[in-house]
């Protein structure tokens, strides 16, 4: 990781490790699932079944693709929380770094979907007064989950400043 | 809070709860009439004016027609069949639908109710489902008034107030111009914070048919139509669709395909209809003003809509310039308010609108950023530009990317065909992203977001080096963060005075009740005291919890006030100063009973002041200062008159202010230690300044400020007439000393900027300047001496007083 992703101090706590085998799930079912509704229906409806199977066979190398990035997907997440401010980074492609100041967080949500709770996993997402402040941390923890959420909030309304 | 039944020209009649309550005209306020003492008093509510129902048909009507219209145009088969209807068929239609409209508009009317008084602001609407929407004074952004066309000729508006992001905003249709003038000044009154009361709000000039302009009205920039017609005819929006219209009808009239001209034509032209309305009627004599309650934007042709600008609520700013409008040196100013975010396309309906100066000269703009962003200086921030490698992602403007900050704002520029600069003030930065697609990566390039709540401003850094990238981002943390606590200090004036306790609160209603009186005449407190309304002369002064009962305190206060009692002037001293009538103690609570000041506190006052009104009493402080020194005194010498063991000479003024001085820092000691850098060398620094002070011993209040001086309209002989003059000094107390009187200047200049009110700075900058012009350039350089010993004398508030420690930690800086 170049110096431009770098953690301010320390260094980046990692998601859970049961998100890798989450992240794996999901991308065994999602692309193959979403590319086979139009492939049943070139082939049922116009009986282009050589269509079907080319969009299947895309797929199949997008599943062979993300489940080899997932590691590397897995290692960008990290998330570091300082005195002031939390860092949160990731992404393969297009790296993202943001920061949010405790004083400016407006809410801090723990959610989690039925996949992720049947691994044992939920995502805490903050929001500040600014939409575009896209900061979530998926694949935490219950109990770390629970934690960051506490303190965040706590700091949160120590430092609020309003707008 | 009852109010005695004032006789009306309407016999009006408690309301049942569940009843409806007869029409109120327009112009009179029905009073609250006690209801028997079994019931509850209710509140009588108020209806809008009656013509509401006529001029929302007639806008339902217009709505119709225009709805209509574009169909009647695009279908010549509609037109055909409804030419078949007869014209006779299709007036029964319009002018039943006009009566539909009009129904329905007073049947909306008719369950319209609202309560605009001192305690609340609530509106009740609905005919099935009642809703009741509340709001509260505190959270009001911005009051509105609009008038529709239709509502103009009626001399009629519509009352609009926006509550910020989270709350829903209220309409008022319609209410007649006098009234909804009024409450639009009482209600921004109240939302700044002042306890106004409605009745003190007669006097706001009502808007005209074309203008609305208050009293104290500053018209700072005005909008010409002809700048306005002539940036609409040179913007990008307008040129974009006109050449690809023109594009259309060549293509149509080469290859003689009328259909392509029509696909591509008609939509356009409307487009351009409606963009139109929105940048040149929407924005006819667009006029930007200052008035007593912050900024306002007054605008339109047929709709004329009057918005005020919350200034605090703003988060930031865009101005823009299409290539075209250079020659003109034309900018368009955007701003980022809360809760308007989502309003980019401002219309013709009196939408508040994020558009601060559609079209400006450099100096308009510089006139308005400096109401809008005060004591920012923008245009000085040096910008630099992006790497080399930023044209293989954008060719055609990469010379354009520019980005700089100063200690008070970010800005970043972007843009060749419309060139943008957005500012962000640190204070308002929400976070702070970095972001790298894979072929900036592989150019080491980076973008910079600095996110602020939705709205026009988007200041992003783009294509930096990514090393710059970095420290740009790590260090506008830092900087909002820095600026955030300075917010923070100076924003909440209400966190000065400590929360009474329980046990305080206990014991202070009991002694309100042995006296005969109660909280409901609370009239105001500072640090050490309380002060409750007794009847017009007198007061009742409840010491705070703490003033051990052997104090000697009161009792000097009292000797000193009743000295200067004795020994007065036939023609007074200059200002009123304050008496002790009775002492006592009960409950355990220190009390004593004052003579009544005449008018109010300063620091009240000065927060609804408008700027003119302001200086002139600002003057008249520093002569209330000067007053003060020349009271006579009580003892000879340099002397400490109130406290433990006094009245307490001193040999030199030195040895009198380093005594002043060791109770206040052997508390802070620890503070100061960790706060000011080199604090040794800061006091060895002001002592030996101390030192050089060569002044015969004169009475100073030792405490100068705002809150502890009183307002009053002057005598009518007074030249400048009824203008607001500072006619009493009160609270003295053991800051009191036979001593310099600088140290009352100093208190008047400098204490001032710890008035919460916006201006403040400015105004203790301009009182200074005064002081100059009087004494000499010499009074600057003390005044600078006392500031640093009124640093160290106040250092002790640290936990108790946030604010001003904040503040005594700034003059120590100053060295």
């Amino acid at each position: 990781m170049d110096d431009l992703f770098a953690p301010p101090t320390y260094a980046w706590q990692r998601l859970s490790p049961r998100w890798v085998s989450l992240r794996r799930l999901t991308t065994l079912l999602v692309a193959p699932l979403v590319l086979s509704v139009p492939a049943l229906v070139v082939g049922l409806a116009f009986d282009l079944w050589w269509l079907a199977g080319i969009l299947w066979g895309l797929a199949a190398v997008i599943v062979v693709v993300r489940w080899f990035l997932v590691r590397r997907t897995y290692r960008s997440w990290g998330y570091v929380e300082r005195e002031d401010d939390l860092y949160i980074t990731s992404g393969v492609l297009f790296r993202s770094l943001i920061a949010v100041p405790y004083g400016r967080m407006q809410l801090v949500e723990v959610a989690s979907g039925p996949l992720e709770r049947a691994f044992g996993l939920a995502t805490v997402t903050l929001k500040t007064a600014s939409a575009e402040t896209d900061a979530s941390i998926p694949g935490l923890d219950p109990a770390e989950a629970a934690r960051l959420r506490d303190r965040l909030t706590e700091l949160g309304e120590a430092q609020a400043s309003g707008l | 809070m009852s109010q005695p039944p004032v006789p009306t020209t309407q016999a009006s009649t408690t309301e049942a709860p569940a009843g409806v309550a007869p029409a109120t005209p327009a112009s009179s306020d029905a009073p609250v009439v006690p209801a028997p003492a079994d019931a509850p008093p209710v509140k009588q509510t108020e209806r809008p004016h009656p013509l509401t129902p006529f001029i929302r048909g007639w806008l339902v009507l217009v709505a119709v027609v225009v709805g209509f219209a574009p169909r009647l145009v695009d279908n010549p088969d509609e037109r055909a069949s409804l030419a078949r209807l007869g014209l006779g068929w299709i007036l029964l239609g319009v002018l039943v639908l006009c009566l539909a409209a009009a129904a329905a508009g007073y049947v909306s009317w008719r369950f319209t109710r609202f309560v605009i008084d001192d305690e609340e602001l609530r509106i009740e609407t609905g005919v099935l489902f009642k809703t009741s929407r509340k709001v509260a004074f505190e959270r009001i952004q911005s009051v509105d008034i609009i008038q529709p066309f239709a509502a103009r000729l009626f001399g009629l508006g519509e009352l609009r107030i926006e509550a910020g992001a989270g709350d829903s905003g209220l309409r008022l249709r319609y209410l007649s111009r006098t009234k909804a003038a009024r409450l639009r000044d009482y209600l921004l009154a109240r939302a700044h914070g002042s306890s106004a009361r409605l009745a003190d709000s007669e006097d706001a000039l009502a808007p005209d048919v074309l203008f609305d302009a208050g009293v104290a009205d500053t018209t700072l920039v005005t909008v010409s139509p002809q700048a306005l017609v002539g940036s609409f005819l040179t913007s990008t929006e307008f040129l974009v669709p006109l050449l690809v219209t023109v594009f259309f009808a060549v293509l149509a009239g080469v290859t003689g395909i009328g259909v392509v001209a029509l696909g591509g034509i008609v939509p356009m032209v409307f487009g351009v209809f409606s963009l139109v309305s929105r940048r040149v009627i929407a924005m006819f004599h667009f006029t930007l003003a200052e008035s007593s309650r912050g900024l306002r934007v007054t605008r339109g042709l047929t709709n004329l809509t009057s918005q005020s600008v919350p200034v605090d609520r703003i988060q930031g700013v865009r101005l823009c310039q299409p290539v075209l409008w250079k020659p003109f040196g034309w900018w368009r100013v955007d701003v980022d308010i809360v809760g308007y975010g989502a309003r980019d396309r401002e219309n013709n309906s009196g939408e508040a609108t994020s558009v601060l100066l559609p079209v400006a000269s450099p100096a308009q703009v510089r006139v308005a950023l400096s109401r809008v962003l005060p004591g920012f200086t923008v245009d000085q921030i040096p910008l630099q530009g992006v790497p080399r490698r930023a044209r293989w992602f954008r060719w055609f403007d990469w010379w354009t990317l520019r980005y700089g900050w100063d200690d008070r704002a970010i800005v970043t520029e972007h843009g060749l065909l419309v060139h943008e600069r957005h500012i962000v003030p640190h204070a308002k930065t929400q976070s702070v992203r970095i972001e790298q697609g894979p072929l900036q990566r592989r150019l080491g390039l980076a973008d910079v977001h600095v996110d602020t709540p939705k709205g026009p401003v988007h200041a992003v850094a783009r294509q930096l080096d990514a090393g710059a990238a970095r420290e740009l981002a790590l260090t506008q943390l830092d900087r909002a963060r820095a600026a955030r606590d300075a917010a923070a200090v100076t924003a909440d004036p209400a966190a000065e005075t400590r929360p009474e306790s329980p046990e305080e609160r206990a014991s202070a209603d009991a002694v309100l009740a042995e006296l005969g009186t109660d909280r409901d005449r609370f009239l105001g407190e500072g640090g050490e005291s309380q002060v409750f309304a007794l009847d017009d002369e007198r007061v009742l002064r409840l010491y705070r919890g703490g003033a051990a009962p052997g104090s000697p305190v009161v009792g000097q206060v009292r000797e000193l006030y009743g000295f200067w009692e004795r020994a007065r002037p036939a023609d007074g001293y200059g200002v009123e100063l304050p008496l002790v009538l009775d002492a006592g103690t009960s409950h355990g609570r220190v009390w004593t009973v004052d003579r009544r000041f005449v008018g109010g506190s300063l620091s009240s006052w000065l927060a609804t002041a408008p700027l003119a009104g302001r200086r002139a009493a600002l003057t008249s402080l520093l002569d209330a200062a000067e007053a003060v020194a020349r009271l006579p005194l009580p003892v000879p010498g340099f002397a400490r008159l109130v406290g433990e063991d006094a009245p307490r000479s001193y040999p030199t003024l030195v040895e009198l202010l380093h005594a002043m001085l060791e109770g206040p820092t052997s508390r802070s000691r620890d503070h100061l230690a960790r706060d000011v850098p080199d604090v040794g060398r800061v006091w060895d620094g002001l002592f030996r300044d101390l030192g050089q002070r060569v002044v015969a011993p004169a009475l100073v209040h030792g405490d100068f400020c705002a809150p502890n001086v009183y307002v009053s309209p002057g005598p009518e002989d007074n030249p400048e007439g009824g203008a607001p003059r500072v006619t009493g000094v009160g609270d003295f107390s053991p800051h009191t000393l036979q001593a310099d009187p600088l140290m009352d200047l100093t208190g008047a200049v400098a204490f001032l900027e710890l008035e919460p009110y916006e201006g403040a700075v400015a105004d203790s900058e301009w009182l200074l300047g005064v002081a100059v012009s009087r004494h000499g350039p010499e009074v600057a350089r003390w005044i600078g001496v006392y500031r640093r010993y009124f640093a160290f004398y106040f250092s002790d508030t640290a936990e108790v007083e946030p604010r001003t420690y904040a503040w005594c930690l700034r003059q120590l800086d100053r060295v």
